[in-house]
């Protein structure tokens, strides 16, 4: 349709000039090569209007960005058992693999304080100062729970992701590794698509024999994270 | 008078708001320019037309986030990033939401051809280059956490970089391994595999032990195993690998490891 359209009114108006131009020139000799150059002109446009110069491009998933990756950074407070409560910050990087699945890698150093019993019993010291240095890092695979928006106003709608983790990795202290299995949930607050909030928790699970026989302790943390994806 | 105040007050909550949020946003914005410098304006979003009676528009990046929006047959939308399973778009009245990537069957582009995008369900995984791993394990008593990075330079044939880091009640161990991984029939869904690997183990007995001495020792790895096709590009690896740890001692050391995890080809 739109071609013909094209045909009946590119393709004649510039062809009916031509003739006209071409019958003047007949009857009067003198105009005749100007006639000729104009069409000659006329032609040049109608092939530019005919075949634009547009790149017939087939679209494919490469053109667009994907945006798979995510990094992020979180400050937060993890219980230690007998270690006491302290600030952690670590860094993490996910990938999603799928809109309901991701894995993800993390990194976090915190500091111990004396137990209960160095505290009481005066001189006594467990560890030594270096080995108050508390570093953990993990992997670990989540799941998308529940999408949902928080709407903070008329309009302002923002969407969220509460998600469940679990994994594995080693938390050293004390100058040895400890195995740990790591669960916990999070509310993800996206403030764009990009960027996302995180509040979430973690239980890191490890045993230990510091005190002399093997113990088992859940350590728990509560932290603020914010990602960016790429 | 009351309402007066509470509504200037309500004014001046949303300014602030307002201006915290552009402040914020163009922080976030500059730091990650700065970050990355990938952000590029230059080319120009690729577009497609609806050829489908509609096309649903959610305002998430998931099925669960509801459709707020429907573009209609001969609509022009632009295609601006994706994510896993969801492509952002932008409608021609600048309303930008979330397209299933499989919709985009549905639309052509300037060639008049739908645009050659994977299906989901059936990803044509073998042609991805690179394969990330993590796994859990029990090496000889002690866990053991390995992290595999791989690259396939046929379907058949990956060269494997491995970090695992064992953690046991009388000794802790380190390890860093390369190795080739055939697997004869990459296209099952549960795909075995072998490979074989070398690589040096490094031993740190618990202190509490009287022969408290660090140890470094080459390491010879043969593993038998499969791969079983969870979804898209991602895998579940079984294994079991023997390491053959080559000491300076009279006798070599053998361990036996049964690991468990996950693998992604991108």
């Amino acid at each position: 349709m739109e071609s013909w359209f094209q045909h009946l009114f590119l393709m004649r108006k510039p062809l009916m000039k031509a003739l006209c131009a071409a019958g003047l020139g007949g009857l009067l000799m003198a105009g005749a090569p100007v006639a000729l150059a104009q069409y000659a002109d006329d032609e040049d446009e109608l092939g530019q209007i005919i075949s634009p110069d547009i790149e017939r491009r087939t679209i494919k998933e490469e053109m667009i960005d994907s945006e798979n990756f995510e990094f992020g950074a979180f400050y937060g407070l993890l219980g230690i058992e007998d270690f006491g409560t302290n600030e952690v910050v670590g860094v993490t990087m996910a990938y999603h693999i799928t809109e309901d699945l991701f894995a993800e890698a993390s990194y976090a150093a915190s500091r111990l304080q004396k137990t209960s019993y160095e505290l009481l019993s005066g001189g006594v010291q467990l560890l030594t100062d270096d080995e108050r240095d508390l570093t953990y890092y993990n992997l670990s695979l989540g799941y998308n729970l529940f999408p949902g928006r928080i709407h903070i106003s008329d309009k302002w709608a923002f969407n969220t992701r509460i998600y469940v983790i679990a994994g594995a990795g080693n938390t050293q202290f004390a100058s040895k590794d400890y195995f740990t299995y790591n669960f916990g949930a999070g509310l993800r607050f996206f403030a764009t698509d990009w960027v996302s909030f995180d509040l979430s928790m973690r239980d890191h699970v490890f045993t230990h024999e510091l005190f002399g026989e093997s113990k088992q302790t859940h350590n728990l943390e509560g932290r603020l994270g914010l990602s960016l994806f790429f | 008078m009351i309402n007066a105040v509470s509504h200037s007050l309500g004014d001046f909550c949303s300014a602030l708001r307002r201006r915290c949020c552009t402040g914020i946003g163009g922080l976030l914005f500059l730091c990650a320019g700065l970050c990355l410098g990938q952000v590029t304006w230059a080319d120009e979003d690729p577009q497609v037309t609806v050829n489908d009676a509609y096309i649903n528009v959610h305002n998430g990046p998931g099925r669960g986030y509801p459709v707020f929006h429907v573009v209609e047959r001969g609509e022009v939308i632009t295609l601006l990033k994706s994510r896993t399973d969801w492509i952002k778009i932008k409608t021609y009245r600048g309303k930008t939401g979330w397209v299933r990537r499989s919709d985009m069957q549905h639309t052509l582009g300037p060639d008049g051809q739908p645009p050659v995008f994977a299906d989901p369900a059936r990803e044509d995984y073998l042609t991805d280059r690179f394969e990330l791993g993590v796994a859990l394990g029990d090496f000889q008593g002690a866990d053991s956490l390995t992290g595999t990075l791989g690259y396939r330079f046929t379907e058949h044939l990956t060269a494997e970089l491995r970090v695992a880091q064992n953690t046991g009640q009388f000794s802790d161990s380190q390890i860093l391994a390369v190795a080739l991984l055939h697997q004869p029939f990459p296209e099952w869904r549960v795909s075995p595999f072998f490979s074989l690997g070398t690589g040096e183990i490094k031993t740190q007995p618990s202190a509490t032990l009287v022969e408290s001495e660090d140890r470094k020792d080459t390491l010879i790895q043969a593993s038998l195993g499969s791969y079983i096709h969870l979804t898209g590009r991602f895998f579940m690896r079984v294994e079991y690998t023997n390491h053959m740890i080559l000491t300076s001692r009279n006798n070599n050391e053998e361990v036996n490891e049964w690991k468990v995890g996950f693998n992604i080809f991108f």
